[in-house]
């Protein structure tokens, strides 16, 4: 009953493997952000993501806002949310042990989720703004994961651009390396702190919004994103901001791939077996170091 | 008390005793205790309540009508928060503390397998009819019956209609749990019986969201129809996954999900075509389905039925039918009538196999047109055209 597989074939399954990808390396990169600053792994990340796909589903119900446009709100709202979550709960763990951070974040996590539950029920729900495809010879271009993957790489090369070339970015970056070092140069680690959390919680954010438009949306929906993030950053280099990127597009293709050579009840376990892999040939992730 | 006070109640205490010893008229007999459990809270609570709706239905339909055997019909739930062990902690209480009179079934097969081992244990009666799992009733056991069709079975008509319209092929998707999967199995034994060729038959894993690779796959078997056994969220995905990778199959059919309003609300003009099957509906021309509904919106202001409120009543039903067959509670006398019956009720035909499994029940099903559920099949209970073939997603 097995299906010939084709090279068209193939090119359909990279193509939706690269889409996936791009916003796997985006939500990522806001998860390995904030751990490269504080060490805090944030187990909230997805519900964080979660919200900013609630935000784009309100905002399209009540006033029809178009799901694009809503990451105008959805990432400042989420930035606002990430300050506010390190200024009173995270900064308590900054430097406690690993496991403080990750209760803390994780009781987050669910306070979070259950609170979606209580303001939203547990229904699906769905932003219907684009759908259907573009086919191009023997490949369909689906039009939600398009723009999304459109989004997610701008967003991306504009967070890449922002801590490479700004003043506050270089600062991040700095906080990163060396936090000592940094505060002895004159910069406010504290408020670095503040502003990392945002960021990372405004890249989750708009990985929310994006998701809203592809697929039916519901207050779980995060979990599987903090997961995936958590592998992509451990594939790329923990700490190492364009290894999120190639440990995104990554974990994009590998799913696909196990998805259509074997079947998607294994996929999740390729890309975890791919991890280990990762980590008993090159324990720094495939690029290594901080940048 | 005093001795005076008890002196002068003496009188009235021993006409009491007298009253009661005496035969007394029909009406004042000790009501039939019916009792139950069902999840009114925990994971199965939405389905779980509808259930007990039926079951509250029936009850005051049998006291209007003046009660069974003569007695009036009293029910007595306690809530398994959707689990089989405290299901079964409950029913043990039932029969042996509250000592009712007779079962009836809980919510969901999980909780009804656990169960059906306390029922036979004490040789009492159990219709149970939320239980849609074959194996329950395929263990030897005596005293309980089906009310729902089973899971094999929910696809029938889709293939039926397929092999009608001449269709060759049919690719088969469900997702990797008990139910999805005795729902693939039955339709790929309905789609041999047919002459339809399986191209593909493949699992997805719970909570699956991103179906391209399996409708890459599909999509180059090409198949004629799409069988799907889903609950609600794939259901929902996988429609939106195959307009985006553009497969185009002449018919497209779910097992759950399809068949909900929420599946139109969530895909709006992408729903329109979509076959789901569903246990009952409230058009379908049933005896006394009229009744039911009338009665239901009167005691429920605001709701809306599902199947699950329909079998439950039905159930309750045919369990009060069989006990007046048999005139009387005797678990092997109502057990008799229970195996020979052929009724038919709002939620549609009755008929079992010795083993208590159901056999004369009909799914119906639906196809989405124009934003509204029109049952399609069978022939013989549709209420509008099905709308074949599918055309291309553009033009939907």
């Amino acid at each position: 009953m097995g299906v010939l597989i084709t090279p068209s074939m193939i090119g359909q399954v990279v193509i939706s493997g690269l889409l996936a990808g791009s916003l796997y390396a985006m939500v990522a990169l806001g998860l390995g952000l904030i751990f490269g600053v504080m060490r805090v792994l944030n187990v909230a990340h997805g519900p964080l993501l979660m919200m900013g796909a609630y935000t784009t589903f309100w905002l399209f119900q009540w006033i029809g806002l178009n799901p694009y446009l809503s990451l105008l709100v959805s990432m400042p709202l989420l930035f606002l949310v990430g300050i506010a979550l390190q200024r009173f709960l995270v900064r308590r763990v900054v430097d406690a042990p690993e496991l403080s951070s990750l209760l803390l974040t994780f009781g987050v996590s669910i306070a979070l989720v259950n609170l979606a539950q209580l303001a939203f029920t547990s229904d699906l729900r769905s932003v219907e703004y684009l759908t259907g495809s573009f086919v191009v010879g023997p490949f369909a271009l689906s039009k939600p994961r398009l723009a999304t993957c459109a989004f997610a790489i701008a967003i991306t090369v504009g967070a890449f651009v922002f801590l490479r070339s700004t003043r506050l970015g270089k600062a991040i970056r700095a906080v990163s390396q060396s936090r000592e070092v940094a505060q002895v140069c004159g910069i406010d680690v504290q408020r670095i702190h503040l502003i990392t959390f945002g960021l990372g919680s405004a890249l989750a954010a708009a990985g929310g919004s994006l998701v809203a438009v592809m697929v039916a949306i519901q207050p779980e929906m995060g979990q599987v994103y903090t997961f995936k993030s958590f592998l992509v950053i451990v594939l790329g280099g923990a700490g190492n901001y364009p290894g999120a990127l190639l440990g995104g597009l990554l974990l994009g293709l590998v799913e696909q791939m196990a998805s259509l050579f074997l079947t998607s009840q294994v996929n999740e376990a390729v890309a975890y077996v791919l991890l280990v892999v990762v980590l008993l040939i090159r324990p720094t992730g495939l690029l290594k170091g901080r940048v | 008390m005093t001795m005076t006070s008890w002196k002068r109640l003496a009188p009235v205490a021993l006409a009491g005793v007298v009253f009661a010893s005496l035969p007394l008229p029909v009406a004042a007999q000790t009501p039939i205790k019916i009792g139950a459990s069902m999840s009114v809270t925990g994971t199965y609570a939405k389905p779980g309540t509808y259930q007990k709706q039926g079951y509250d239905v029936c009850i005051d339909e049998l006291n209007a009508k003046g009660g069974i055997l003569g007695r009036k019909v009293e029910l007595v739930i306690y809530d398994d928060q959707s689990t089989p062990a405290t299901a079964v902690r409950l029913y043990e209480k039932l029969i042996t503390e509250d000592k009712v009179d007779a079962v009836m079934g809980p919510y969901s097969s999980a909780v009804s397998e656990a169960v059906a081992n306390v029922t036979e244990k004490y040789k009492k009666v159990m219709v149970a009819p939320l239980a849609a799992t074959t194996s329950i009733f395929k263990k030897g056991r005596k005293y309980i019956f089906m009310v729902i069709t089973p899971a094999e079975n929910y696809l029938d008509g889709l293939i039926d209609m397929a092999a009608k319209r001449g269709l060759k092929t049919v690719a088969i998707i469900h997702e990797d749990t008990l139910f999805p999967k005795a729902s693939a199995a039955g339709t790929v034994e309905a789609a041999k019986k047919k002459g339809m060729q399986v191209v593909l038959q493949e699992a997805y894993p719970k909570g699956n969201t991103d179906f391209s690779a399996l409708l890459v796959k599909i999509k180059a078997a090409n198949p004629d129809v799409i069988a799907a056994g889903t609950y609600f969220d794939d259901a929902v995905a996988i429609t939106r996954q195959m307009k985006e990778l553009n497969v185009n199959p002449k018919m497209f059919g779910l097992t759950v999900g399809g068949d909900l309003p929420e599946f139109y609300d969530l895909l709006k003009q992408n729903a329109e075509y979509v076959y789901g099957s569903t246990q009952w509906d409230e058009s379908l021309p049933y005896p006394g389905q009229k009744e039911f509904l009338a009665a239901y919106k009167a005691k429920f202001k605001g709701q809306e039925p599902s199947y699950h409120t329909a079998a439950g009543y039905a159930g309750c039903l045919i369990y009060a039918e069989a006990v007046k067959k048999a005139g009387s509670l005797d678990a092997d006398k109502v057990r008799d009538q229970l195996l020979k019956m052929e009724i038919k009720t709002a939620f549609g035909d009755y008929k079992v196999e010795p083993d208590g499994f159901q056999i004369a029940h009909k799914m119906v099903m639906l196809q989405w047109q124009d934003g509204k559920r029109i049952v399609v099949w069978p022939d013989d209970l549709a209420n509008g055209k099905i709308r074949y073939p599918t055309p291309e997603w553009g033009k939907r």
